[in-house]
């Protein structure tokens, strides 16, 4: 089973969130620094929630169709 | 003669009277356009009227009756749209600074489709910025209020479009929904509101928030003028890579074949245990389901993967797909998006692509349990909206809104889904449920919607204000 590493403690998570806004070439503005930690505090519970054991057939191979891009050529 | 006034003719029974001569399309616009300068200004639902494009419309419509030219039910009947759908030559905002002076070259698919009936276009509707952010009063145009109650929200991010149904400003407008958009305001507004199976109508010149989970649908006051819509806008789209080719049933047929000898499956765990439910919610679901019983269908509670999961992967996803789609704006000038905008969608920044591949794996293992299900059973019945609307005043203005509504598990899926009115709260407040089908089986929960509708008789109730 594949999972996510314990929940991080709070300076962690923070130190966490700065590099992803940073990598994704954010300026988060100080006045909202705070509601969006908490977002991702909520983000980072649902995004464990997404590692459980699963099988070849959960594989989302259907998002990609050669015919679907071509159709409307 | 009947005392029903214009605007509470459905759309059918609009269809009718244009069709036998007894009203014309021009005297449905100017009661319309009437309606909406009077009753809007407490509502904020419009962006913008048309109306010069209205009373073109509707001359032209009456025109085609004149020389016996019929293009379809909707010749000559009004309608509006979410402000995210593209009109050519009218601006279609996203209720955003960003896209404040956007006017279109060319109509969406969906637009073109009324078009060419005949229809009758009233304006642009208030939505949440770019379907997602809201309600903000840090916007260009205020949100929309609930027409029960204008110190409550409409729901959205479909809001204009509630809320000027709602009202008897307009008998159908399209909505768009990714995680709860159409059927979320139609909860708290008391209206019809059906989300269709993806790949069913073109979302092509539809603005988009999370692209795999999109759809294009419409909010209407009954079950039938739903269906009229559905069967304007439904086809294939060769250029909207989600399109499916199948062929397009006549969604009116069947209608009132009730629901005698159906089996519908109540997946209750998913709402009745939420600590969030409203007590009045669940009696009105159960109540619901006792009428389907008394109507012949057979109720059996059934069991689906837990609630948490469907909205954990629909979230996830949909955040990563609008950061995606905004990125650029998001870098280059952030603060021009609204303060609910901007918090909500960032989050999509913080998504790995390792967390992305394992979303679209539940979102399969997901729609396979919920489809394994349907196997079983002709529908599902389940909660929409968990509570009546929510005050104004009771959201926290800083933080982005998560009040408790269980629509998003059918974009996971895909599937079709319908929110109808229940009944209403001690306070006056709409109640609803949402009616679940098979991928492509609309007709199925149209009838059952219908069925239901009948023998309810709610949509004689409207609110106070839309009395005028």
């Amino acid at each position: 089973m594949i999972s996510m590493p314990e929940t991080p403690d709070e300076a962690a998570l923070a130190l966490e969130f700065d590099v992803l806004a940073k990598r994704a070439g954010l300026a988060i503005p100080e006045d909202r620094k705070a509601a969006l930690f908490a977002g991702f505090k909520d983000l980072r519970r649902m995004l464990a929630m997404m590692r459980q054991p699963r099988t070849a057939a959960d594989e989302p191979a259907g998002t990609f169709s050669i015919q679907s891009v071509t159709r409307g050529l | 003669m009947s005392d029903t006034k214009l605007f509470e003719l459905s759309i059918a029974d609009a269809g009718r009277k244009l069709r036998d001569g007894s009203i014309t399309s021009t005297a449905l616009t100017e009661d319309a356009l009437s309606r909406i300068a009077a009753i809007d200004p407490a509502l904020d639902s419009f962006i913008t009227v048309t109306a010069d494009r209205a009373r073109t419309d509707a001359v032209a419509a009456d025109a085609a009756f004149a020389k016996g030219i019929d293009n379809g039910p909707m010749q000559g009947v009004p309608y509006a749209l979410k402000d995210i759908y593209d009109t050519a030559g009218i601006r279609s905002t996203c209720h955003s600074k960003l896209r404040l002076d956007h006017v279109p070259a060319a109509d969406s698919v969906v637009e073109s489709k009324f078009k060419a009936q005949g229809a009758v276009l009233l304006g642009k509707l208030a939505t949440h910025e770019f379907a997602l952010g809201g309600p903000s009063f840090d916007l260009p145009f205020p949100p929309a209020r609930n027409p029960w109650n204008r110190e409550h929200i409409p729901g959205g991010s479909s809001s204009g479009s509630g809320a000027a149904v709602a009202a008897g400003l307009v008998r159908m407008a399209m909505g768009s929904d990714t995680g709860g958009s159409i059927r979320g305001p139609a909860a708290y507004c008391g209206t019809v509101g059906l989300k269709p199976t993806y790949g069913l109508v073109s979302r092509r010149g539809v603005f988009p928030l999370s692209t795999t989970l999109d759809h294009c649908g419409p909010l209407s006051w009954t079950v039938e003028d739903s269906a009229i819509a559905l069967q304007t806008i439904a086809g294939y789209d060769a250029l909207d890579p989600a399109s499916v080719d199948i062929p397009i049933p006549n969604y009116l047929d069947g209608l009132d074949r009730g629901v005698d000898g159906l089996r519908i499956g109540l997946p209750r765990h998913f709402f009745a245990k939420t600590e969030d439910v409203s007590a009045e919610v669940v009696a009105a679901i159960d109540s619901a389901a006792e009428r389907l019983v008394k109507l012949g269908a057979a109720i059996e509670e059934i069991t689906l993967p837990d609630y948490d999961l469907f909205n954990a992967c629909g979230r996830i996803i949909m955040y990563t797909e609008a950061f995606a789609i905004h990125e650029q704006d998001y870098q280059r000038r952030p603060l021009d998006f609204g303060r609910l905008t901007h918090l909500r969608m960032t989050l999509g920044a913080f998504v790995t692509g390792a967390d992305i591949q394992q979303a679209m794996r539940l979102r399969r293992e997901l729609s396979r349990a919920v489809n394994l299900q349907l196997k079983n059973y002709d529908a599902l019945i389940t909660a929409s909206a968990l509570i009546p609307a929510p005050a104004f005043a009771d959201l926290d203005p800083n933080s982005p809104p998560l009040w408790p509504i269980q629509t998003m598990p059918f974009n996971v899926t895909g599937n079709p889904a319908m929110s109808i009115p229940t009944g209403f709260s001690a306070s006056g407040l709409p109640l609803s449920m949402q009616i679940v089908g098979r991928a492509f089986d609309e007709s199925m929960v149209l009838r059952i919607g219908a069925a239901f509708e009948s023998a309810t008789g709610l949509s004689a109730r409207r609110p106070t204000l839309a009395q005028g």
